[in-house]
């Protein structure tokens, strides 16, 4: 350096360096001290006397410490740039226009939030195809949507609007963003940042909303949990989401939700009375609010993880960020033709996604929703009669359970004007019947899946026999195709990108061209409206004739005798397959028999090969939380 | 012919008007020997141009008042007003020697190689501050001028012998706002907003500066980002880089850097000038002030 000298020429050793460093580096004008004002003045005595303190040239220092100039300069060079830090002018950039340094403001860039590995590993998932994603931007489907976004304007647009209608309590859009900042706040303080994952088992109560969205606030990522999951469900979940915190009942009716939480996850919040090593969730949400500096969640951050079956062995977590959510509930609201003055009900639980599309197309346009804790047939029909709602998102089970109780009758349900009925093909029967009772409501079909949303639906206006029979058409931008085989694929910008840690359900879940195999057969008609007819894993084969069930099942819904149906293959040791019918009975004190239900099937001109050549008559179905049944858990007797 | 007297007097006063109509607020003529005294070896004006008779400083203005309101980040771009003075003052030497015959020399504002990027050839300062254009500031010694406020200077070594000034007979630093605040928080405005909290000091009883602490290492790391280049060079091969190895250099703000090293222009590098933005004399003096000064000139 000096003069072009090598470390070698000036005989610099690490020996040196440690020894002068910090001796040269204080003696150069690096740190300067003056006292006084000597040169301005000068006053010469205090000039020769401050000469160190206000900084030595280098021969000077090299004349007192009895080494060359040379390698005085190396040396304070050498120090200079050991002592110097990159990436100081971050604390520059907020500076200016009336800001100024506060130092309880700065974070050293090292010191700031990063996205833990878990974070990183999920936003990892979101790889779209670049020429869709271009297209999806362009056609401002995917724009600058976020769940926080919508709260904050509508909480400025209209602040006394009602947001949340629950039992006696209406809770405003300014009331329920304070909530949210508040809950927000403490959920900060008890580890939650943004990418992480948050796991809630809450029934639907205000506070799974003001958690939701508290969640959303901070960029962190909700799992839900169905409610009636127990032990080896919530712990396999916590696991395979890497879920941080829980947000969970106090108490249960017959277990424990913390106790179960607290095995896996060191942060569990609690809802109700105070639970030993939990927080409790009114604790979290009496402090003070989230800042309003608080980096604010972008469109293409995850917010949700949700799980759709194959909770222990493989579980399936479809992750979700708000271009994919929230576009599509932005493009439906008109469709659904829901305003800012709808109050919508869900009979869905919102730890499904058919029970959060009811918030997101809530808050899409800043309606109200009007909140049932959980499903009975009485607790929907007293709500509805109470409370008003315009819109309902229901499961045809719900449906058919309030009418076999004669609820539609006994309670008013004039309020509504849009029902959306999805979870589960809809038996037409139940369509024109609901239908023929709430003259001014259309009731609509609806179908979609966790991977999706509403991918289906038909409109209002649309002619009744579309309503009972198909699920309508694509959402906007949407896309869907019947392969050859009959199964719906799926494409747009409503998709999920791929199932969460798991390769094996990616590998087949998607075509070579980036459709998304649905595992739902549909046939289309000739207005477009397609129906869904079944699952690919529901065809009987029997002896090689393979047919489909679900027509069937929709003429033993409509027996008077019967309630609900579920046919599946039964093994055969000569034709390979049989079809065996489970059924629930409208009035389980009158007997059902299996040549009651061919001499009523025979009626009807069905192929005698699809005849059920099995009765099972049980209690109760096993239900999805949506209502959907579960085939897979009929055993046969 | 007879060679007409060398009016010494005249002759400085012709220079300052020379430096004034280009642009200079403050021009004064520095005691050579003084300089001379003070300036260590190796960076004394003689070391530099050993037939130097005199030393002149000249200040060229500052800020705009609307740029002091500038983000920083912009600031950084626009705040640097140096290349001015050097302007005039490189036109001040040709216009000595055509004028006056003597030989001049437009004073390097810049490093001595032997030095390494934080040792000047010479300190302009101290030139200035002889030449009583400036006084030194307790936001780390910069030099302010109770009238023009913060000035950056250019210097012109020539044969030609000029009458010297004084130094300034007061030190306009603390104003008395800074001082109050000193006596409330124990910190000047300079002091308190300095984003590398590189300054502190004390104020005596009679509100002047009894001490001046400033580590010049840390500001240099908001001020004097060209040192940053190799450090990061060095952190990218020892791989301690955000975005591991030769890949970090790509990250953005090091690939602004780049783009400043390519650009080329040293009055871009200086960054930080939060310390003069909270300095009541550098942003608020009469004639720093564009605006005041216009004022003044209808009035007046
Ligand atoms: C290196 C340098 C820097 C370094 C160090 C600054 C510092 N204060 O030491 C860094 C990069 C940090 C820097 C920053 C800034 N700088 Co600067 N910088 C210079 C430069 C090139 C040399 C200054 C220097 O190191 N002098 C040596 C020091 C120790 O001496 P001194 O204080 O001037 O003099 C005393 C010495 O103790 C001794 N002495 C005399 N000669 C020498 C020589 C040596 C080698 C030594 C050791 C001692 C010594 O005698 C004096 C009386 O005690 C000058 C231009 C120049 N050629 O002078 C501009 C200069 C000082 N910078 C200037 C400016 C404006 C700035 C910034 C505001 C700009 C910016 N945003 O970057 C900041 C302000 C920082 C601050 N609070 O001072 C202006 C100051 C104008 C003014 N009104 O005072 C100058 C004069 C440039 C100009 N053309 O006007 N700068
Ligand atoms: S230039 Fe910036 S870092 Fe340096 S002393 Fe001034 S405020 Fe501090
Ligand atoms: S703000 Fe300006 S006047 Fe006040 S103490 Fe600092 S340098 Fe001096």
């Amino acid at each position: 350096m000096a003069r072009g000298l090598s470390r070698e020429q000036l005989g610099i050793t690490d020996a040196l360096l440690a020894t002068f460093g910090e001796t040269v580096f204080r003696m150069s004008h690096n740190l300067q001290v003056r006292e006084a004002d000597p040169v301005r003045t000068l006053d010469w005595a205090e000039i020769e006397r401050q000469r160190e303190a206000m900084g030595l040239a280098d021969g000077q220092i090299a004349a007192r410490l009895g080494l060359t100039r040379g390698q005085v300069m190396f040396i304070r060079n050498f120090e200079e740039s050991r002592r110097f830090r990159v990436g100081q002018q971050a604390y520059l950039l907020d500076l200016g226009g009336g800001k100024r340094y506060r130092p309880e403001r700065v974070v050293r860039l090292e010191d700031r939030a990063r996205y833990s590995e878990d974070a990183l590993r999920l936003r990892g998932v979101f790889r779209f195809d670049a020429e869709l994603a271009r297209h999806y931007c362009e056609k401002g489907w995917w724009a600058d949507d976020t769940v926080s976004g919508w709260l904050a304007r509508h909480a400025s647009k209209r602040p006394d609007a009602p947001a949340v209608i629950f039992s006696d309590q209406v809770i405003t859009w300014k009331e329920l963003e304070a909530r949210v900042l508040r809950f927000a706040e403490g959920l900060r303080g008890a580890g939650v940042a943004a990418g992480e994952v948050v796991a809630v088992q809450l029934p639907n109560v205000p506070e799974f909303i003001v958690a939701f969205l508290a969640i959303c606030r901070l960029g962190a990522v909700m799992t839900t949990l169905h409610m009636p999951y127990r032990g080896t469900e919530i712990q396999a979940l916590l696991r395979h989401s890497r879920a941080r915190v829980a947000i969970c009942l106090a108490q249960a009716k017959d277990w424990s939700p913390p106790e179960t939480f607290l095995t896996c996850l060191k942060t569990v919040v609690a809802l109700g009375p105070r639970v030993d090593g939990c927080l409790a969730f009114n604790d979290l949400e009496s402090g003070p609010p989230l800042s309003r500096d608080h980096a604010e969640p972008v469109a293409a951050d995850p917010f949700l993880l949700l799980y759709t079956s194959g909770t222990t062995s493989a579980p399936k977590g479809v992750p979700h960020n708000y271009h994919t959510m929230l576009s599509n509930a932005r493009l439906g609201v008109p469709e659904h033709r829901l305003g800012a003055d709808d109050r919508i009900l869900s009979a869905a639980p919102f730890s499904h996604l058919f029970g959060l599309y009811a918030l997101h197309c809530a808050w899409a346009c800043g309606a109200s929703n009007v909140l049932l804790p959980a499903f009975t047939p009485p607790d929907l029909a007293a709500t509805i009669e109470k409370h008003k709602p315009t819109a309902l998102w229901t499961a045809p089970a719900h449906i058919a359970a309030v009418r076999a109780m004669g609820l539609l009758e006994k309670h008013d349900w004039s309020s509504l004007r849009l029902t959306i009925m999805s979870g589960s093909a809809c038996p037409p029967q139940l369509v024109r019947e609901f239908s023929g009772k709430l003259k001014a409501c259309a009731v609509t079909q609806l179908w979609g899946m966790t991977e999706t949303q509403g991918a289906l639906y038909t409109r209002p206006g649309d002619p009744l026999e579309t309503h009972c029979t198909s699920a309508g058409r694509p959402s906007p931008g949407t896309e869907v195709r019947v392969a050859e085989d009959g199964e719906l694929q799926v494409r747009g910008c409503l998709l999920f990108p791929g199932f969460y840690d798991n390769d094996e359900a990616n590998a087949s879940a998607f075509t070579q061209d980036g459709w998304y195999r649905t595992g739902d057969l549909a046939a289309v008609d000739a207005g477009g409206n397609i129906a869904i007819t079944g699952r690919v894993k529901d065809i009987i084969n029997r002896g090689g004739v393979k047919f489909n069930p679900r027509d069937i099942e929709d003429l033993l819904d409509a027996h008077p005798k019967v309630l609900q149906s579920a046919i599946v293959p039964m093994p055969d040791a000569v034709l390979g397959e049989k079809a065996c019918a489970f059924v629930t009975l409208r009035n389980p004190k009158q007997a059902l028999t299996l040549e009651d239900l061919i001499d009523y099937l025979s009626d009807k001109d069905i192929a005698r090969n699809k005849l059920p050549e099995k009765l099972v008559v049980v209690a109760e179905m096993p239900f999805t939380p949506t209502r959907k049944i579960i085939k897979g858990r009929l055993k046969i007797p | 012919m007879e060679q007409p007297a060398f009016d010494a007097v005249a002759a400085k006063q012709a220079i300052f008007e020379y430096c004034k109509k280009r642009g200079a607020l403050a021009v004064g003529i520095a005691n050579l020997a003084d300089c001379e005294r003070i300036a260590p070896p190796g960076h004394r004006p003689s070391d530099l141009f050993p037939r130097v008779k005199s030393v002149i400083s000249l200040g060229v203005g500052g800020q705009t008042q609307g740029a002091w309101a500038l983000p920083s980040k912009a600031m950084a771009y626009s705040g640097s007003t140096e290349v001015r003075g050097y302007k005039v003052a490189y036109g001040l030497a040709f216009h000595i020697e055509q004028k006056f015959g003597a030989p001049s020399v437009y004073v390097p504002p810049d490093l001595d190689p032997e030095g390494g990027p934080r040792v000047p050839l010479q300190s302009l300062k101290l030139h200035a501050e002889l030449a009583g254009i400036g006084a030194r500031s307790l936001a780390g010694d910069i030099l302010l001028h109770a009238e023009f406020g913060f000035l950056y200077y250019a210097s012109v070594f020539t044969e030609l012998e000029l009458p010297p000034d004084a130094p300034m007979a007061e030190n306009p630093c603390p104003a008395p706002s800074c001082v109050s605040m000193y006596r409330q928080i124990g910190r000047t405005p300079c002091m308190k907003f300095c984003p590398a909290q590189c300054l502190s000091g004390e104020i005596d009883d009679q509100g002047r500066q009894k001490m001046m602490r400033y580590d010049m290492a840390a500001c240099a790391e908001l001020t004097q980002e060209y040192e940053a280049v190799p450090k990061m060079l060095a952190e990218a091969v020892a791989d301690e880089v955000r975005t591991q190895g030769a890949q970090g250099l790509l990250d953005p703000d090091r690939k602004m850097l780049w783009y400043k090293v390519s650009a080329g222009s040293g009055a871009w590098f200086a960054q930080c000038f939060e310390c003069m933005r909270v300095c009541p004399i550098a942003t608020r003096a009469p004639q720093a002030d564009p605006i005041l000064r216009r004022e003044q000139k209808k009035t007046g």
